[in-house]
């Protein structure tokens, strides 16, 4: 094939490709200035005449849903989730990767088999276990199950990674009088950065868009909102106030948006590291 | 007294007299008694331990609840319930409503595993080495993943709207509107080239991951030896992207089968249920309306079907590796 009639077909088709993803996004943004009429008679303009943000305050000020809010109590339960998930994980993989014995294997495979089982079959009796526990539509029990949904990656992740790390290390340590989880904490840990950058990166994602699970067992009654939930419930009751619909999305999105922008390379770079790691 | 900053690196003569070493256990010497063996692994168990009581309490253990609950009729509230043996399980072969589930499911599996796979490989060989168009365009393709299936789902929903964007873009070209989330079709369509847009940009990445793996040395061996760019695709890139493969069809397959927020979101299962997944039904469908015996049972299905496909997915792969290593 000639390559420069060829590299011109595929620049074409990138280019293609990058306006299906962007058209959405511009329509989210130009769109959250519109008065309704103008958002069905012309999506696409962006004429000054139109625009005004109004439509964006009242958005930010509705009574349905408190937008400041549930970016707070998304980004609290992004942090408990990831150190809960850190401290749970960190010296289970150390002492599994350096276990020789059988039932360190055993446990490494009760670890990974929650990879294989979906939410959807965890979430209905996970009710009755928090129940049980006293924990239903509670903080900690809501961050005490995502941490553990994130559980079976981190184990994945580290036992390889740690497995990877030379024993003279934690022996050296040892004879320094370091017991086992300070050997783990002060010199293991350290070492782990990239492993943990991609865990964190994943975990992040996952508490970030999680719907399911804050819906069901925070419930409705705890009053608590995630980005995810109450963008659910602000534009379920206004799905075809289209004025609404938009300057809430772009409310929702434009934080997430900006620190994607400025976090790219550490986000794809540790999924990619992720991906060669296991 | 030592310090308490453990140091590595300080190879000097020790100031402590010589380290014992640890009795080996052998044949020879008798097993410790059990309390001083248990005194010795209790930092292991105490470092294992929380991490293994979690997953024991909030994976294990519901999923053995979801396998009793599924054996019942009970509704999530009454004190007490029927035990049904394996009737929810009969029902649910019979139900229409999960045949229809399962065809929405497996179309979605099916079509978007194929795209994501192909469109994700096919930008990983455009977009692999340097460059900042290339960079600006891998994160382009990857951002619907930080917004989350519920809002993709309402923001393609207002686009694809009889009154949305594309079908104002149809009118004023004098074309006639079409129904994407009002006909059945064109809504399961619809619904598929969402999930695929949503999804492919983390299998560019992965892609991209493997292509760092091929040595460039094979490449220009293959350059040298005369090979076209196709060629070098289908004889070295591609069989040495092998396991990247196994990885992007397994991922994609196992989260494809569990749609559901983005259905939620965007059809509400409709119109008329043409676009309700197996998950859509497992939780709006039978956990909402009290179907808990029933929905359990939905569940536990799903869980099985997916570790099987899981695993002879891996099966297959691994054994079509090792046909083209020989």
């Amino acid at each position: 094939m000639n390559r420069t009639a060829g590299s011109r077909v595929g620049s074409v088709m990138l280019g293609l490709f990058a306006l299906v993803m962007l058209a959405p996004l511009y329509l989210v943004i130009v769109n959250a200035f519109k008065p309704e009429s103008a958002i069905r008679q012309r999506p696409f303009s962006a004429a000054p005449g139109l625009l005004s943000t109004d439509y964006l305050r009242a958005a930010l000020s509705s009574p349905d849903y408190n937008i400041v809010k549930s970016f707070g109590v998304t980004v609290m339960f992004v942090v408990l989730v990831n150190v809960l998930s850190l401290a749970l994980a960190g010296p289970a993989a150390y002492v599994i990767a350096r276990g020789t014995r059988r039932w360190h294997k055993g446990m490494l495979l009760v670890f990974l088999a929650g990879l294989f089982i979906p939410g959807q079959v965890l979430v209905i009796p996970v009710i009755y276990v928090l129940r049980f526990t006293g924990l239903m539509g509670t903080i900690p029990g809501f961050v005490l199950y995502e941490a553990t949904l994130t559980l079976p990656l981190s184990m994945f992740l580290f036992v390889g990674y740690i497995k990877s790390i030379p024993r003279e290390l934690d022996e050296a340590a040892q004879i320094d009088g370091a017991g086992r989880l300070r050997t783990f904490w002060q010199v293991i840990f350290p070492l782990m950065r990239p492993v943990v950058v991609t865990a964190i990166v994943l975990h992040t994602i996952g508490v970030w868009t999680d719907f399911v699970n804050p819906q069901i067992v925070l419930g409705p009654t705890s009053g608590l909102y995630t980005v995810m939930t109450g963008v659910y419930s602000a534009i379920g009751l206004h799905t075809t106030d289209l004025s609404v619909v938009y300057p809430t999305l772009l409310l929702a999105i434009a934080p997430v948006l900006v620190f994607f922008v400025i976090m790219q390379r550490k986000i794809v770079g540790g999924l990619t590291a992720g991906a060669t790691k296991g | 007294m030592r310090p308490s900053n453990v140091t590595l690196t300080a190879p000097g003569p020790p100031d402590n007299p010589p380290v014992q070493e640890r009795p080996r256990r052998t044949h020879h010497t008798p097993p410790r008694p059990l309390r001083v063996r248990a005194a010795r692994s209790l930092p292991s168990i105490l470092m294992v331990g929380p991490a293994l009581a979690a997953v024991v309490a909030f994976i294990l253990i519901p999923v053995v609840v979801a396998g009793r609950l599924s054996l019942t009729d009970w509704d999530g509230f009454s004190d007490s319930y029927k035990s049904l043996g394996l009737d929810n399980y009969v029902q649910l072969f019979h139900d229409p409503g999960v045949a229809n589930a399962a065809y929405v499911t497996l179309v979605i599996a099916v079509v978007g595993t194929l795209a994501c796979n192909v469109l994700g490989l096919g930008l990983a060989v455009m977009l692999n080495g340097k460059g900042r168009a290339k960079a600006v365009l891998r994160g382009l393709f990857f951002y619907p993943h930080v917004l989350g299936a519920v809002i993709i789902g309402f923001l393609w929903s207002a686009i694809l709207s009889s009154e949305g964007a594309v079908n104002t873009l149809l009118t004023a070209a004098h074309r006639s509107k079409i129904p994407f989330l009002s006909d059945p079709q064109w809504a399961l369509a619809a619904v598929v080239f969402v999930v695929v847009w949503s999804t492919f940009g983390v299998n560019v990445v992965l892609y991209l991951a493997g292509l760092q793996t091929i040595p460039e040395s094979l490449l220009e061996a293959a350059r040298i030896d005369g090979a076209s760019r196709w060629q070098t695709f289908r004889q070295v890139v591609l069989p040495m992207l092998a396991p990247s493969v196994t990885i992007n069809v397994v991922l994609v397959l196992v989260q494809l089968l569990r749609v559901y927020d983005l259905v939620l979101a965007m059809t509400d299962g409709g119109p008329a249920g043409h676009t309700q997944t197996y998950a859509y039904l497992v939780l709006s469908e039978s956990f909402l309306n009290g179907k808990i015996g029933y929905a359990s049972a939905q569940s536990i299905v799903l869980m099985i079907v997916i570790t099987v496909l899981a695993v002879v997915i891996v099966a297959l792969r691994q054994r079509s590796e090792k046909a083209v290593e020989q």
